[in-house]
C-alpha cells in the first residue's frame, strides 16, 4: 500500500485530559504499526504539521465547551466519513457534565472566574458531540481501553463492520472471578455500567465509579434500591452514578430511580 | 503608520491539550505575547463541592491524564490532612514507587516523543525511528516502564482507582516488585546515554534572562518530588498553608486566569527547578549526571528543562531500585482510617511539570471548598516572559527563519499541560 491508498485517519481533542489520544500515544506495542497502517493526517498531540483535508475516520476526545468548538466540530463531521466519539468526555460530556441541564452552569462559572468577564470564545455547558453532530460509533472509557480501540481502529481501517459490546462491567468482574464489592455491603456500580475496562476497579477491590457511562440494560431501580439498603444515603448514590454519565443518564434514573 | 506583524501558532503541537500562542510585533519589536488555551473551562473546583474525599478523588485526576496520578497524590495529601489520615511508612514508599513512575512516564514522553524531534528536525518521534531507530525503541521501552509501575500502583495506566484515603486497594506482590527493580537496573544505561545525547545538543540562547525558580522541600536531606515547604530561589522558605501569599494570582488585560506571580514577577517550576534548587541533594548516577550537565545558562535558559527532565530519569531510576528494596524489607501496609470529619488541608506534590497545589476545606465529611493551581498555570508567565526576549533578540539579529519554531520549542521545553486548565482561560475584558 502506498501512502495514497492508505486509510486517512484525523484523531482531535477537544475539551478533555487528553486521555485518549494519550492512550493511543502509550500504546508502545502498537503506535508504530498504527502509523505504518493508516495515513495519520492530523495528530496534534503527537505530531506537527497537521494536513486537514477529508478524512476516512475522524477520532474526536473531548466535550464541547466552547462555542468555537461547535464550529470545528461541524467542520469535521464535514470532512470525514465515520466519525468516532472516543472517550466519555465525547460519549457523554464526561465529568464536567455531570451537572449539565440543571441551571447552575453561570454561577459556577462566575464563582471560578469571577464576574464581568469576556472569554476569548463563549464557553458552554459541557455537552458530548452527539448533541450538535451525528456520530457513527462509540468508543466509552475514561480513558478507553486499547483493546476496545484497536479492535475498532482495525476494523475501521480495512472496512469491516464493528461489533457491538453489550456487557456491563459486572460480567467482566465475574469473568475475573473477583469477590463481588455488593457482598460486603460496598458501594459499586458496575452492574449500571458498559463493560470494556476488564472491571480494572473490582479487580482492585476498589468499587467501579462509573466511568464507561450507562449500561442501556442496567436495572437502576433495583441497584438504587439495593445500595440505599446498605445505609448509603439516596443522595450520595444519585450523585455518584450521575458522575460520568453526563446528562444522558438523567433518562436511566429518572425511569428506574423512583 | 506603524508596521505591524501578528504570528500565530495553532494548534500548538506536541503538547497536551489545545492550545496556541499569539506573537505581535509592531516596528520590528514585540509588542504582544501571548500563549493561549484554547480549552473550554471545566470547572473541577465547583464539582467537587458537596461531595465525600473519596469522590474528589475519583475526579480530580480527571483533570490531566499525563499527571493523573500526581493530581490523585496532592489531593490525597491535602484530604488526609483535612480528615486527620496519618498513613504508614510502607503506604509512604508505595506512593513513592508510583510518583517515579509517573516521572519516568510523563519525563520520557515529553523528552523523546514531544521535545527531540525538535531538536533532530523531524515531525514527530516516528519518523525520527529511521535514523534514531534503537533511541525510539528504547525510548518506547522506558515509557512502556513508567506505564508498568502507573498501572500496578494506580490500578489501570490512566486514571486507575486503587489509590484511597489512607493506603492502596490493592498491592503488589514481591515478585512483581522485584520484577521492577530488574527492569529499573536494565533500563538506567539508556537513561544515562540520554544525558549524553542531550550533553551534546546545541541549545539556542536567544531567549535567555534571568527568572525565579519555585518547588517543594523534600523532607530530610533527599531529593525528592514532595514535600510541606514550598522553597523559591531567592532563599525563602514557606510552609505550603501560605500558598496563597506566595503565589500571586494575577489579572490582566487580555488573560483572566489563576496566572501565579512570585514577588510580581513570573517564574519557573518543573524539573529544571527541581534540579537548580534541589540538586546539590542527588546521589549516585543521578548526581554525576548533574555534574555533567548543569551550568550557569541552566538559570536563564527555559530548554535546559529537557535536560533536568533526563537527570529526573536516572534519578527515578535509582529511586526505583531503592524503594523496592525498602519495600521489600517493610512490614504490611495498613488502610489508615481518618480521625474527623471536618478540616482544611493543603496536599502539594511536584507533578512532572512542576508544583501542584490541592487545597480542601471539608466539613461533616463533605468538601465545601477546593482550589487547585497547577503547574501550567504558574509558569504561563514565564513562558510568555521567554518568548518576548527571544522574540526581541531574534528581530535585533534579523534572525526571522523558523520564528515560530524558536517560540514553539520554548513553549514545549515546560512540556505545558494545557488540559490543566481546571481554571486557565485566556479571556478578554469588556
Ligand atoms: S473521557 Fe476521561 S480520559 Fe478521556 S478526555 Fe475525558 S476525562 Fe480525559
Ligand atoms: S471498573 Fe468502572 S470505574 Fe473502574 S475503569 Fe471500569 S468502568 Fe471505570
Amino acid at each position: 500500500m502506498t501512502a495514497t491508498d492508505k486509510p486517512k485517519i484525523g484523531i482531535y481533542g477537544f475539551t478533555g485530559c487528553a486521555g485518549d489520544q494519550l492512550l493511543i500515544i502509550h500504546t508502545e506495542d502498537e503506535i508504530l504499526n498504527l502509523f505504518g497502517a493508516a495515513n495519520i493526517q492530523s495528530f496534534v498531540m503527537a505530531s506537527s504539521n497537521p494536513i486537514e483535508e477529508n478524512l476516512d475516520v475522524a477520532f474526536i476526545e473531548g466535550s464541547i465547551s466552547t462555542k468555537e468548538e461547535i464550529e470545528h466540530l461541524h467542520e469535521l463531521r464535514k470532512r470525514a466519513k465515520i466519525l468516532v466519539a472516543m472517550g466519555n468526555c465525547a460519549v457523554n460530556g464526561g465529568p464536567q457534565a455531570m451537572y449539565t441541564g440543571d441551571g447552575g452552569y453561570e454561577k459556577r462559572l462566575k464563582k471560578v472566574y469571577g464576574e464581568g468577564v469576556k472569554f476569548m470564545t463563549d464557553p458552554l455547558e459541557a455537552k458530548p458531540i452527539d448533541a450538535y453532530v451525528d456520530v457513527d460509533y462509540y468508543l466509552p472509557g475514561c480513558p478507553i481501553s486499547q483493546p476496545q480501540t484497536f479492535a475498532l481502529i482495525s476494523r475501521l481501517i480495512h472496512g469491516a463492520i464493528p461489533e457491538p459490546y453489550p456487557h456491563p462491567v459486572c460480567h467482566e468482574c465475574k469473568l475475573n472471578e473477583n469477590r463481588c464489592l455488593l457482598l460486603d455491603e460496598t458501594f459499586c456500580i458496575g452492574p449500571l455500567t458498559l463493560g470494556g475496562c476488564g472491571s480494572a476497579c473490582p479487580n482492585h477491590d476498589v468499587s467501579c465509579v462509573g466511568c464507561w457511562g450507562p449500561n442501556e440494560d442496567g436495572n437502576f431501580g433495583q441497584h438504587i434500591k439495593l445500595l440505599e439498603s446498605f445505609g448509603i444515603p439516596k443522595e450520595e448514590i444519585m450523585r455518584r452514578i450521575r458522575g460520568f454519565g453526563g446528562s444522558k443518564i438523567i433518562k436511566f434514573i429518572e425511569d428506574g430511580g423512583k | 503608520m506603524p508596521s505591524k506583524k501578528k504570528i500565530t501558532i495553532e494548534p500548538l503541537a506536541r503538547v497536551e491539550g489545545h492550545g496556541g500562542i499569539k506573537v505581535e510585533i509592531t516596528d520590528n519589536k514585540i509588542s504582544n505575547v501571548e500563549v493561549r488555551i484554547l480549552e473550554g473551562p471545566r470547572l473541577f473546583e465547583e464539582l467537587v463541592v458537596g461531595k465525600t474525599p473519596q469522590e474528589d478523588l475519583n475526579i480530580v485526576p480527571r483533570i490531566c491524564a499525563i499527571c493523573n496520578l500526581s493530581h490523585k497524590y496532592a489531593a490525597l495529601r491535602g484530604l488526609e490532612k483535612a480528615v486527620g489520615v496519618s498513613v504508614d511508612s510502607t503506604t509512604k514508599l508505595f506512593r513513592e514507587l508510583m510518583h517515579h513512575g509517573e516521572m519516568i512516564e510523563s519525563h520520557s514522553l515529553h523528552i523523546y516523543f514531544l521535545a527531540l524531534p525538535d531538536f533532530l528536525g523531524y515531525d514527530n518521534a516516528v519518523a525520527m525511528a529511521d535514523k534514531y531507530g534503537d533511541t525510539v525503541t528504547k525510548a518506547l521501552q522506558l515509557k512502556k516502564f513508567g506505564n508498568k509501575i502507573m498501572r500496578m500502583m494506580g490500578g489501570r495506566m490512566i486514571h486507575g482507582e486503587n489509590p484511597i484515603i489512607g493506603g492502596f486497594g490493592k498491592l503488589p506482590t514481591k515478585e512483581a516488585l522485584t520484577e521492577i527493580k530488574g527492569e529499573a537496573l536494565e533500563l538506567l544505561e539508556f537513561a544515562i546515554a540520554t544525558i549524553n545525547l542531550l550533553g551534546g545538543l546545541e541549545i539556542p540562547d536567544h531567549m535567555e534572562r534571568e527568572t525565579q525558580f519555585l518547588c517543594c522541600k523534600p523532607p530530610g536531606e533527599e531529593y525528592g518530588y514532595y514535600g510541606d515547604i514550598l522553597i523559591t530561589s531567592d532563599g525563602e522558605e514557606h510552609p505550603v498553608e501560605n500558598y496563597k501569599n506566595v503565589i500571586k494570582e494575577r489579572v490582566v488585560s487580555h488573560s483572566f486566569a489563576k496566572r501565579g506571580q512570585y514577588n510580581g514577577k513570573p517564574f519557573t517550576v518543573g524539573a529544571l527547578a527541581r534540579v537548580l534548587l534541589n540538586g546539590k541533594r542527588l546521589k549516585g548516577k543521578a548526581k554525576e549526571a548533574y555534574d555533567q550537565l548543569v551550568t550557569d545558562r541552566w538559570y536563564r535558559n527555559p530548554l535546559f528543562n529537557n535536560h533536568a527532565q533526563a537527570i529526573e530519569q536516572v534519578y527515578s531510576l535509582e529511586g526505583i531500585i531503592e524503594t523496592v528494596n525498602q519495600l521489600l524489607a517493610s512490614e504490611d501496609a495498613e488502610i489508615a482510617q481518618p480521625t474527623q470529619e471536618s478540616g482544611i488541608g493543603t496536599g502539594v506534590v511536584e507533578a512532572p511539570r512542576g508544583t501542584l497545589i490541592h487545597h480542601y476545606e471539608v466539613k461533616d465529611g463533605k468538601i465545601t471548598a477546593a482550589d487547585f493551581i497547577t503547574p501550567t498555570a504558574m509558569f504561563l508567565d514565564d513562558i510568555e516572559a521567554f518568548i518576548r526576549t527571544g522574540g526581541e533578540q531574534l528581530l535585533a539579529k534579523n534572525q526571522l527563519d523558523n520564528i515560530e519554531l524558536q517560540f514553539e520549542m520554548i513553549a514545549r521545553a515546560y512540556d505545558p499541560c494545557i488540559s490543566c486548565s481546571a481554571h486557565i482561560v485566556e479571556v478578554v475584558f469588556k
